[in-house]
């Protein structure tokens, strides 16, 4: 419960008792990056004593320094630029595909409220159709490879990416549009400076939920699908019941999103929505 | 009979990005009687709203006390009744379910609350919707329903938090003229923060008047307005005028440009 | 509202009524959309573009459908794939809701858990798939493990989102009412946080549609992803179509019966959130 009255006191330069500031900003971060770091060290830690203890075998779970050793491994021989490589290349191109077809589509859509009608029953349920189920029809059409991979990724992104900067530009405010058009702004200008700006609270947040299955379509189709990329590293794995090596590429996985999030979609959205003050979409 | 005292309070805040500290309240004393309607007035940003939410126990003095009736406050209580600015209605109640919370808590029978609920829907003109949920209402009639919750759980003190603030001024005349005439009829205690001069001397009988932050109290004005009040008498009568004016100045004396920063709603989900 | 009965009585065409009643009838709204793309489906399949090889009509895939429901194929699999799916949800609910509120409720075990729960998040759910498998085997266990890990992690963040957005002022006003911890918690956190649990579950069903497809295909035994798959293997692409479809047809009666309905008479009614035709109105 932080008290009301007493920021704007400080900021208005009243007379502050006993100042004391607290170290700088990069103090603040290097402290947050602990406090983010400490639980996780704990976890694993924790997981290290529990094997050690019970005994389990490698078979079901294996130690920590297995999974350290398997990655180790991994790097050493190259597999797991490989890996890495080859799931980045085709999530990159998935996505930049989805998003240079989405957005345009969407503000199109939302545009106009005849069309927005009528599509969106039909987007709300191909949104719930994207990504994995495709994956029987794709390896049809495309045949196994980096092509159904990179179509799924973008199939399972495009939909509620397109949904969701649909429902943004409906939600921009009547009065926005009516004073854009009334200070002359013509059509490019009123897309590139009032639509997809307005939508922007929606497209960040249908990112966020279109990145989220995309990831998840880009592991199952690469389970399914080809011959290199962590997920398929992890169905190897499997079948040589490798517990070390499973356990290391879910956790580069993890690793993976928790970079997208943090180096990608929080700047985009501290740099837009809150830096404009306009409150994010629903997630 | 004294139903609240305040008596040297203070409140320093922490500040949590620069760990600074701010003096929101240096010391401020004063009491209100039973039956009595006390508003407390003040330049904005000086902590009006503060001192309520230390009478009403949603944070705590670092120094000094608040007494009602005899006992010292310790967090929330049913014997402190608070209307909100932003009403703080229940949205998944219907406005019975709104008005009889404060019985059900004690443990009253359904039928006898919902008896007691209306009665009070009544009282501030809200019989026929107590199947309606507060979202359907409008602003004033939120705001009533905000008293009427208060006013059926019979607080020691009720206390308004700038009630009719964020009300069109139409509406706000009408409200503040119908809570007179509820005062008049039941004499709760009320205590009242508000930064509007004409309203607290439309509605009190005392008005205390703090200075800017670290705010104390500067005088205690009372205002001589003969009961049942009306807006129309009221800006006829020379007693109103004069209060208003007086009131005007004691605010101007230590008027401050650099100070003049609209004041937080109380924090969180304000206006 | 008052539009009903206009003053000035000018004849109206009947077919002009006829079409203004449908177009404002729910079920034409909502199914309306479909019938021109199933035309345009219909017609893209009998143009002979693409061969029948890869792409079939919407004839083809009626048939295909009439054909596995009388060989009991196919309502063998949907409940196949439905138990698994309300076996998932239902843990998934049972252990998320009281841990997102476990969670929400201190302060202390947010800050510790909040880091694990982000990366648990993160690795996305299917990639449990292998581990499960090798724990569990091909089994009903293994499908449900993943979709309750697949609920449960953005159920909690919703559940913990949700405890932080309800106004601070609504708990100030219950417990200036008397109301004690317990009845706060009950009385007003619950309900005050509802808006985003039930974005919370939609997000999580979403997710877990998913994974119980994608382990239908990769565990493959039964199921409507099974039957997508094993279509696919030896070529029939009306299978696959078929499949598609019901899933789609199964996620939008989900939808519609379950939980719009929920959010119409909780949250839409209380007025916290708008309803998604509203927003598009």
């Amino acid at each position: 419960m932080t008290p009301g009255p007493a920021g704007s006191a400080v900021r208005g330069a009243a007379r502050p008792g006993g100042a004391r500031p607290r170290s700088g900003r990069t103090g603040g971060r290097a402290r947050a990056l602990f406090r983010f770091l400490l639980p996780l060290a704990v976890l694993t830690a924790l997981w290290a004593l529990v094997v050690e203890v019970t005994g389990v075998p490698m078979r079901v779970f294996p130690q920590v320094t297995d999974v350290a050793a398997a990655i180790r491994d991994m790097a050493l021989s190259g597999e797991l630029v490989q890996h890495l490589g080859a799931s980045l290349r085709r999530v990159l191109i998935g996505s930049v595909i989805a998003i240079g077809t989405a957005l345009p589509f969407g503000i199109a859509l939302g545009a106009s409220r005849a069309l927005s009608a009528f599509f969106s029953p039909l987007l709300r349920f191909s949104v719930a159709l994207a990504g994995i189920a495709w994956i029987p029809i794709a390896t049809l059409w495309i045949g196994y490879g980096d092509g159904a991979v990179i179509f799924i990724v973008w199939n399972a992104m495009f939909f509620a990416l397109a949904y969701n900067t649909m429902l943004g530009v409906r939600r921009i405010p009547t009065s926005l549009l009516r004073s854009a058009r009334s200070l002359g702004a013509g059509r490019w200008r009123m897309f590139w400076e009032v639509l997809l700006p307005g939508a922007m609270p929606s497209i960040v947040s249908g990112l966020r939920v279109g990145l989220g299955y995309g990831w998840r379509g880009l592991v199952a189709a690469e389970i399914i699908a080809t011959s290199a990329g962590l997920g398929y590293a992890l169905f190897l794995a499997q079948s040589t019941f490798s517990t070390d090596v499973i356990i290391a590429s879910m956790v580069i996985i993890g690793v993976l999103w928790l970079l997208t999030d943090r180096l990608l979609l929080a700047p985009l959205e501290r740099n837009t929505v809150e830096r404009w003050g306009m409150a994010g979409g629903e997630r | 009979m004294t139903a609240l005292v305040i008596e040297g309070l203070e409140k320093v805040y922490t500040d949590a990005y620069s760990g600074e500290e701010v003096v929101a309240i240096g010391d401020v004393s004063f009491t209100v009687e039973q039956g009595e309607f006390v508003s407390v007035l003040g330049p904005s940003g000086c902590g009006k709203t503060t001192v309520l939410n230390a009478v009403a126990g949603f944070v705590d003095p670092t120094g000094g006390e608040v007494r009602v009736d005899g006992h010292e406050v310790r967090g929330p209580g049913p014997d402190r009744g608070v209307v909100f600015q932003s009403h703080a209605l229940f949205p998944w109640k219907t406005v019975l379910g709104n008005v009889t919370f404060g019985l059900r808590v004690q443990g009253i029978r359904r039928r006898e609350r919902e008896e007691r609920g209306r009665e009070f829907l009544e009282l501030v003109g809200l019989d026929g919707f107590e199947r309606r949920y507060p979202h359907e209402l409008s602003g004033g009639m939120q705001q009533r329903l905000g008293v009427a919750r208060v006013l059926t759980n019979e607080p020691a003190v009720m206390l308004m938090d700038e009630p009719f603030a964020s009300i069109d001024a139409q509406t706000r005349r009408r409200l503040q003229e119908d809570l007179t005439r509820i005062f008049e009829k039941r004499r709760p205690t009320v205590f009242f923060v508000t930064h509007d001069i004409d309203e607290a001397v439309f509605l009190s009988d005392r008005i205390v008047v703090l200075s800017h932050r670290p705010s104390s109290v500067q005088e205690i004005v009372p205002v001589d307005l003969p009961r049942p009040r009306t807006w129309r008498a009221a800006v006829d009568a020379p007693a109103f005028r004069d209060t208003v004016a007086r009131i005007n100045d004691l605010l101007r004396v230590d008027e401050d440009p650099e100070a003049g920063e609209p004041e937080p709603a109380g924090g969180g989900a304000g206006a | 509202m008052a539009v009903r009965t206009p003053r000035t009585r000018r004849p109206v065409p009947v077919h002009r009524r006829v079409w203004a009643r449908l177009t404002r009838s729910p079920a034409f709204r909502t199914l309306g959309p479909f019938v021109p793309v199933v035309a345009l489906w219909w017609i893209l399949a009998e143009s002979g573009l693409f061969p029948p090889a890869f792409f079939v009509g919407p004839d083809v895939v009626a048939a295909e459908f009439v054909e596995m429901v009388r060989k009991g194929v196919l309502p063998g699999y949907l409940s196949d794939s439905l138990e698994r799916l309300v076996y998932g949800v239902g843990f998934g609910l049972l252990i998320g809701l009281p841990m997102g509120f476990l969670t929400a409720m201190s302060l202390r075990v947010r800050r510790a858990l909040w880091p694990i729960l982000l990366f648990f998040q993160a690795i996305a759910d299917i990639a449990w798939l292998p581990i499960v498998i090798v724990w569990f085997g091909f089994s009903l266990t293994a499908v449900t493990f993943v979709i309750v890990y697949t609920i449960m992690f953005p159920l909690m963040l919703s559940v913990v989102s949700g405890v932080e957005q309800v106004p601070r002022e609504l708990v100030r006003a219950a417990r200036s009412l008397g109301a004690g911890r317990t009845r706060v918690f009950f009385e007003v956190v619950v309900p005050g946080a509802l808006p985003s649990i039930a974005t919370g579950i939609r997000t999580g069903l979403g997710y877990g549609w998913r994974a119980l497809v994608a382990a239908e295909i990769i565990v493959g035994t039964s199921g409507i992803g099974f039957m997508m798959f094993d279509a696919r293997r030896v070529g029939d692409v009306s299978q696959v179509f078929l499949g598609m479809i019901v899933l789609g047809v199964l996620w939008y009666m989900l939808d519609a019966l379950i939980l719009a309905p929920f959010e119409k008479a909780t949250v839409e009614r209380w007025g916290m959130v708008r309803s998604l035709e509203e927003g598009d109105r």
